[in-house]
């Protein structure tokens, strides 16, 4: 089902993502269900955080390597195959080590495609307006992981909700639905732009 | 109660996503450590945590300590015991330990400390040790968390097996990406009685056991003294240096550049030089896997045809000390590496990073060198 592209080693069937935005938006939690979503299909899959010790409104990166052997791939990407955009206030609209070409996601809701320049194949989705309208402005992250698989297609997006449900704390157990809402209205917005993550 | 390794349970085992402080965790516990004790530091502090998570659930027993100096004691009762025992910290707590490190080293009593240091700036605590007498600890470092998952049971093995504290050198990487591994019980051949164990008056044998340093016995029953046990025990550390070198190398056959690295470090250096070999350069890398023993005699063979050897590690150079000692030519070597922290202060810098780690080697190397120049030119 899925294709995936080398990152550039020597053959390695290998896929980088890399996701910025600001602390409190998700992004490790969607880091991490992508990766826990890929382990339990049985992909070999690594995620490598970086964050500063602020609760809310710090940096926050996470890069996700997903492949079908044990992984090359080294936990400081020297480049990516795709870019989830959740807030530029740190990194940028574009990651510097984006391959030209690759696929980069918005979350036009706070990130101005008309700064995503031309090299990139932009998807922009308004995340943050999505999530408030189905009632869960902290689900935003998931808006944008659902429109990131749909287009990746890397998993299957049940895989996303299992791994979603099986990473929320039982004292989080009530959003289990409205995250599984995000999930899927995300991959509605962007139906028909499927881009496969072989190209 | 008795820790020595069961017979093989080697099941298939699923891949599962793990931090890597978790992994090891489990690791250790499936290698039969029931005892560990510590105090929080980053990056150490969440292999703490998975261990007050887990250890009690093995019949185990995890003590967040009031000093790292607390915790390397109460794994040395532990361990005279005869239990499989474990602490760790990093950089200053393992500095705090290395007297308790000394200790054990001397009074023959095994353990491990996993040192998930915040860089590379431990190299010499590991292989050298702040203790005094002649003693080494044998240092594992490995360059990801699978491997650091198969170290970790690996050093519980060598402490029993020689009766030493053994020490894993892991970092920031290791301590938290997350990664698929396969967690399962590994045996590495039989081990001697631990009939030196204190067993208790009740219960146990109901003999009366030392455990002393000077090793000088009781009046009615006379060790060998601190002569007779330090002689004993530097001529046991001068076997381990000779049979416990661990290494890894590649592309050596036909290198002009040999880059030597530990840890991940090596890992990514591995990466670069993989690119610059698919570019032409005739380069290749060394990596020792124990620290000490350093793989003197792999180093010294691995760079009998180098025309430069270059040393990467994330500090002012350390273990630059040891590739000088035994390569095949000191002229060759040259340091590439350095100091770089991150602005937290708790992890590596911008130097542990594939670009920068090629332009350093890159620059290293003869204008001629690579794509660039003919076959002829080099061969130069």
């Amino acid at each position: 089902m899925t294709r995936m592209r080398s990152i550039g080693h020597f053959g390695a069937d290998e896929f980088a993502l890399m996701i910025n935005g600001i602390g409190g938006q998700g992004v490790q939690l969607i880091g991490k269900t992508l990766t826990q979503a890929a382990t339990a299909e049985g992909k070999h899959a690594m995620l490598a955080a970086d964050y500063g010790g602020e609760m809310r409104g710090g940096p926050s990166k996470v890069s996700v390597v997903i492949g079908s052997a044990p992984l090359r791939a080294l936990p400081v990407l020297p480049s990516a195959d795709a870019a989830i955009i959740a807030n530029d206030k740190f990194g940028g609209a574009v990651p510097d080590r984006l391959r030209p070409g690759a696929l980069l996601l918005l979350n036009s809701s706070i990130v101005d495609p008309a700064r995503a320049g031309t090299a990139h194949r932009v998807v922009a989705v308004e995340a943050t307006a999505i999530a408030a309208a189905l009632g869960a402005s902290q689900a935003s992250g998931f808006v944008l992981l659902g429109a990131f698989n749909a287009l990746t297609g890397l998993v299957a997006e049940q895989s996303l909700v299992d791994a979603m449900i099986s990473l929320l704390p039982p004292y989080r157990r009530q959003h289990a639905e409205t995250n599984t809402r995000a999930l899927r209205t995300g991959a509605e917005v962007v139906a028909g732009a499927a881009v496969g993550a072989g190209r | 109660m008795t820790t020595h390794p069961a017979t093989a349970t080697t099941a298939a085992s699923e891949l599962r996503l793990m931090e890597g402080s978790a992994a090891i965790a489990e690791s250790a516990i499936l290698a039969g450590c029931r005892f560990f004790a510590g105090y929080p530091m980053s990056p150490f502090t969440p292999l703490l945590e998975n261990m007050a998570r887990a250890l009690p659930a093995a019949g185990g027993v995890c003590i967040n300590c009031e000093s790292e100096i607390e915790g390397a004691n109460m794994v040395l009762g532990a361990a005279s015991t005869g239990a499989r025992a474990a602490t760790g910290s990093c950089g200053q707590g393992i500095a705090l330990m290395q007297e308790t490190i000394a200790e054990a080293a001397l009074n023959e009593t095994p353990l491990v400390v996993f040192n998930m240091a915040r860089n590379q700036q431990d190299y010499f605590q590991a292989t050298r040790g702040g203790g005094w007498g002649d003693y080494r600890t044998i240092a594992l470092a490995p360059k990801d968390v699978p491997e650091a998952v198969e170290h970790t049971q690996l050093l519980f093995h060598l402490a029993d097996r020689y009766r030493v504290p053994t020490l894993l050198y892991g970092d920031p990487l290791i301590a938290q990406t997350r990664v698929g591994v396969r967690l399962r019980r590994l045996e590495f051949g039989d081990l001697p009685p631990k009939d030196w164990a204190l067993d208790g008056a009740r219960g146990g044998t109901g003999r009366s056991r030392q455990t002393w340093t000077w090793a000088m016995g009781k009046a009615t029953n006379p060790g060998p003294g601190p002569d007779g046990q330090w002689k004993r025990i530097a001529a046991k550390f001068d076997e381990i240096a000779r049979t416990e070198q661990r290494s890894e190398q590649r592309y050596i056959e036909d290198a002009d550049t040999v880059v030597v690295a530990f840890g991940s470090a090596a890992k990514f250096v591995e990466y670069v030089v993989d690119e610059l070999r698919a570019e032409g350069h005739r380069i290749g890398w060394f990596r020792p896997i124990t620290l000490w023993p350093f793989p003197s005699a792999a180093l010294a063979e691995a760079t009998r045809g180098a025309r430069r050897v270059l040393v990467f590690e994330l500090n002012a150079g350390q273990m630059i000390d040891d590739v000088r000692q035994y390569v095949h030519d000191r002229s060759t070597v040259q340091f590439i590496g350095g100091v770089s922290i991150s602005d937290t202060g708790l992890a590596f810098g911008a130097l542990l990073d594939a670009p920068e780690v090629r332009a350093r080697i890159l620059a290293a190397l003869p204008a001629t060198a690579g794509t660039g120049g003919t076959s002829a030119e080099r061969s130069l």
